[in-house]
């Protein structure tokens, strides 16, 4: 201040003394409002202002007792302070206002301030709590190593420098003066990043710059040396500045930086797999193992909160139809406004980003199928051990991933499958040799993905099934009538294991052959929405393909109507829809079927099937859609009375008590609230090749 | 008394000033540096809000922006005035109580900060270095032109 003139000294004291008797009015205000509520947080934030305001101005001013004593004022007025000492506060606020006041007059009269010990105390008393211990951690000063990269970081520079890119050397020593070393901090890391691409930096955060004099960092630049200098020069927070560059030579070439990628994820990877095996057999899993530490930036999240954003994702589908919708009739009714094309792109922008969103929320679920694996080796051992067998497991496509909660539905039937392939279908060592195998059977376990689903396949090189046994059999336990056991084809025979109450192990083993284990795998598919199926070749052995959607969250489909409702079937089930006359349709067997290109289809009605209430007759019209549906290589054609669309659904799960029919799998919602239900093809499948036959015979 | 080389445009004209701080008195100590840089108040304002609507408004070369104040606090103001414009020059000032509030103005887009009380010449520095960044070459209007200090 002396610097300046006098003149402009005496005109700055006139102005503070002015505002600070505003201020000092605002302070007892405020010191009165936080007697009536002490634990308010906005007025203790206001008082904090004023405090802080006055201590500003009478800094500026040279006043510096003042500026002291609101100094320690500013210190008190916080939250924490107002919990603890809540009735002391305000009284300390309102001494410090008069004290404030007298040191004010006084200051004004060019006298000494009064000394104001009683109101030093007060504020002593309040941060001398046990609570609030003065921070005295200091830590020790890291010692100023000079550009210790780390193995990655180097490579990176490496890498930057191999490319032709220009990479410096930088330290920076923060100016001693500069008190507040963190924003300090914060500046030079602005500052840095303004000027290029920062490779590596230390400290790394903030909090570790408070006790840090030096910082380092690896900048790639574009930017000459010489105004990299000049922009690191930073008036009143760098004091020195350091900048060398890195030559190619002073780095070693490196391997492909994919490669290292490739190997660092591969260990996350790992790690995670490994931590959460441990999770499975111990609660507790031992703090600091090795895959503690390599995983350290993998997160753990209680799967309920990641179901929580996925739940509102699917929110945000709908919302998006919803939207969708709206621009839809808008432009029906102002297609020459120019706001349309505007709402359109924003529209599609924001569609692009949901889906972003969709997919890296479905990401997060994902997990590799060797989770589910991993479990097997085991398994597959004791099953053997038990049945006295030699039995092998091979696995591949560990690495298929497919969303969590799919795989642990999955973790059931697969076992069933698993097991009963070392069971059943390997058979024992003597049998295997007799017919020319080696004596170790062998059980293939693969995953892949095909489409939007993933593959999962159980293989043995076993016996393969009795087909003649199963129809016997089935028989039997009165599932299908003799001459119908004839007329089914070998793969509808092979499907009769699905069937509940079978099993084709002669004895009833301890570990498998309960008869209800294929029932249980074609269930569990069910209601995943998925298919198994089963394909033989006796004495070659057996194989189980089980097919899942990669996630349950949401599926594309086809929207229909029939009876003035809506549905949807998944997109991924639809082979083609093809228009067809009345007259096209002919009836066999009670059936209604269609030839279409020298194939027979069996024609499904939904009214006919599911006691729909038929709203209008179908058959009134003249010409039906037919929608073509495949799952596994069975087909039918679904009749329907208007294509409505291809949409995004969302799925929501029913509860069993509102649906009583296994023919619809889910519901969603469309953007403008209609409800859809989501048919359930495998059910509806299995409904044609049960019921329709037997009725057409009883 | 000290003198400061004028810190001028690139076109020659002084840099325009809006000076953000709810205490007058602060924005007059404020205000009189900025004079003796060779600089023009563009616009002055006592709250957070004030300063976006009058940087909209005056557009100026440089904001000297107080961290606490009513209505709408420093940070968030500098937030919003960087959203709307990326090329704004903020310049924070306050005292060392409120590191956390500049780290996070500094973490919004904020060039620089500055202590109270502040010091003119290390005011001057500060200006000096923020002014000069011109990071998009001719793109950008302000850039130091006269300097008789070196």
């Amino acid at each position: 201040m002396s610097r300046n003139s006098d003149d402009r000294n005496s005109e700055l004291r006139a102005l503070f003394f002015e505002s600070a008797a505003e201020l000092l009015q605002s302070l007892n205000e405020a010191g009165l409002q936080l007697e009536a509520r002490p634990s308010d947080e906005e007025v203790i934030r206001r008082v904090r202002r004023v405090v802080h305001t006055l201590k500003g101005d009478s800094a500026a001013c040279g006043l510096h007792k003042l500026s002291e004593l609101a100094h320690e004022l500013e210190d008190v007025l916080t939250p924490e302070v107002a919990r603890v000492h809540g009735a002391d506060l305000p009284e300390v606020v309102l001494t410090a206002a008069d004290s404030i006041g007298a040191m004010l007059s006084a200051y004004q009269k060019n006298a000494k301030p009064p000394a104001m010990h009683k109101l030093h105390a007060m504020i002593r008393r309040l941060l001398d709590t046990p609570g609030s211990t003065a921070s005295s951690s200091s830590e020790a000063a890291q010692k100023p190593a000079h550009f210790a990269w780390t193995e990655y970081e180097q490579l990176m520079i490496s890498e930057a420098v191999h490319r032709g890119d220009a990479v410096y050397n930088i330290a920076l020593r923060i100016d001693p003066n500069s008190l507040m070393r963190a924003a300090a901090f914060q500046l030079i890391r602005n500052v840095l990043h303004g000027s290029g691409t920062v490779i590596a930096l230390r400290p790394e955060d903030n909090v570790a710059a408070a006790t840090v004099e030096v910082v380092e960092a690896a900048l790639a630049s574009t930017q000459s040396q010489e105004k990299l200098f000049h922009r690191c020069r930073i008036p009143s927070i760098v004091s020195e500045v350091h900048i060398e560059r890195v030559t190619p030579s002073q780095m070693p070439e490196h391997e492909l930086l994919g490669d290292m990628l490739e190997a660092q994820a591969a260990k996350v990877v790992a790690g995670s797999l490994e931590h959460a095996e441990s999770d499975r057999t111990s609660k507790s899993p031992k703090p600091g193992s090795a895959a503690v530490a390599v995983a350290e930036s993998t997160l753990r999240v209680d799967a309920t909160r990641i179901d929580a954003v996925m739940n509102l994702v699917g929110e945000l589908i709908i919302g998006k139809s919803m939207l969708h919708r709206t621009l839809a009739e808008f432009d029906k009714q102002h297609a020459r406004d120019p706001v349309r094309g505007k709402l359109a792109d924003a529209m599609a922008f924001q569609a692009r980003i949901l889906d972003e969103l969709h997919k890296c929320v479905l990401k997060i679920r994902m997990v590799p199928v060797e989770q589910l694996f991993r479990r097997f080796p085991r398994i597959v051992r004791d099953v053997a051990k038990q049945c006295g067998k030699d039995v092998a497991l091979e696995v591949s496509g560990q690495n298929t991933d497919l969303d969590k909660g799919i795989l642990d539905a999955l973790a059931e039937p697969l076992m069933h499958l698993v097991r009963n392939a070392v069971d059943h279908g390997v058979g024992s060592a003597d049998e295997r040799l007799a017919v020319g195998k080696p004596a170790r059977g062998t059980v293939y376990l693969n995953a892949y993905h095909q489409g939007t689903q993933v593959v999962i396949e159980v293989r043995d090189d076993g016996r393969g099934i009795d087909l003649a046994l199963l129809r016997a059999r089935a028989v039997e336990k009165g599932i299908i009538k003799a001459e119908e056991a004839q007329r089914l084809s070998d793969q509808d025979a092979l499907n009769l294991i699905f069937e509940s109450g079978f099993s084709t192990a002669a004895e009833v083993t301890e570990v498998s052959g309960r008869g209800i284990g294929m029932d249980v795998v074609r269930t569990v598919m069910d209601r995943l929405k998925g298919t198994v199926h089963v394909t033989s070749q006796k004495g070659r052995g057996t194989t189980f393909q089980l097919r899942a959607p990669l996630t349950l969250a949401s599926i594309q489909t086809l929207l229909f109507r029939v009876g003035g409702r809506l549905f949807a079937v998944p997109l991924s089930s639809v082979v083609e829809i093809t228009r067809i006359a009345d007259h096209e349709i002919h009836k066999v067997d009670q059936r209604e079927v269609l030839r279409l290109r020298d194939q027979i289809l069996t024609l499904v009605r939904l009214n006919h099937l599911s006691r729909l209430r038929s709203v209008d007759s179908p058959n009134a019209k003249k010409r039906n859609f037919v929608v073509v549906i495949g799952a596994s290589e069975k087909r039918f054609g679904l009749v329907v009375d208007s294509l409505v669309g291809e949409e995004e659904l969302v799925i929501k799960a029913l509860p069993g008590e509102i649906v009583t029919t296994d023919l619809v799998s889910g519901a969603s919602i469309l953007g403008d609230g209609t409800v859809v239900l989501i048919l359930n093809v495998p059910a509806i499948l299995s409904r044609l090749s049960r019921a329709t036959p037997l009725g057409a015979i009883a | 008394m000290k003198q400061f080389g004028a810190l001028l445009r690139k076109d020659n004209q002084p840099v325009r000033y809006l000076v953000v701080d709810d205490s007058v008195f602060a924005r007059k100590n404020l205000i009189k540096m900025i004079e003796m840089f060779g600089g023009e108040l563009a616009g002055e304002a006592g709250d957070g809000l004030t300063a976006i609507a009058e940087y909209n408004r005056i557009k100026p070369d440089i904001v000297l922006m107080d961290i606490t104040m009513p209505q709408m606090e420093g940070i968030e103001s500098v937030e919003r005035i960087v959203r709307q414009h990326a090329d704004a020059r903020i310049v924070m000032v306050s005292s060392v109580g409120y590191q956390e509030n500049i780290l996070a103005a500094l973490q919004k887009g904020a060039k620089h900060f500055v202590q109270k009380p502040v010091k003119p010449e290390v005011l001057y520095e500060i200006l000096r270095y923020v002014l000069s960044d011109d990071p998009n070459g001719a793109g950008a209007p302000v850039a130091l032109a006269g300097e008789s200090r070196s």
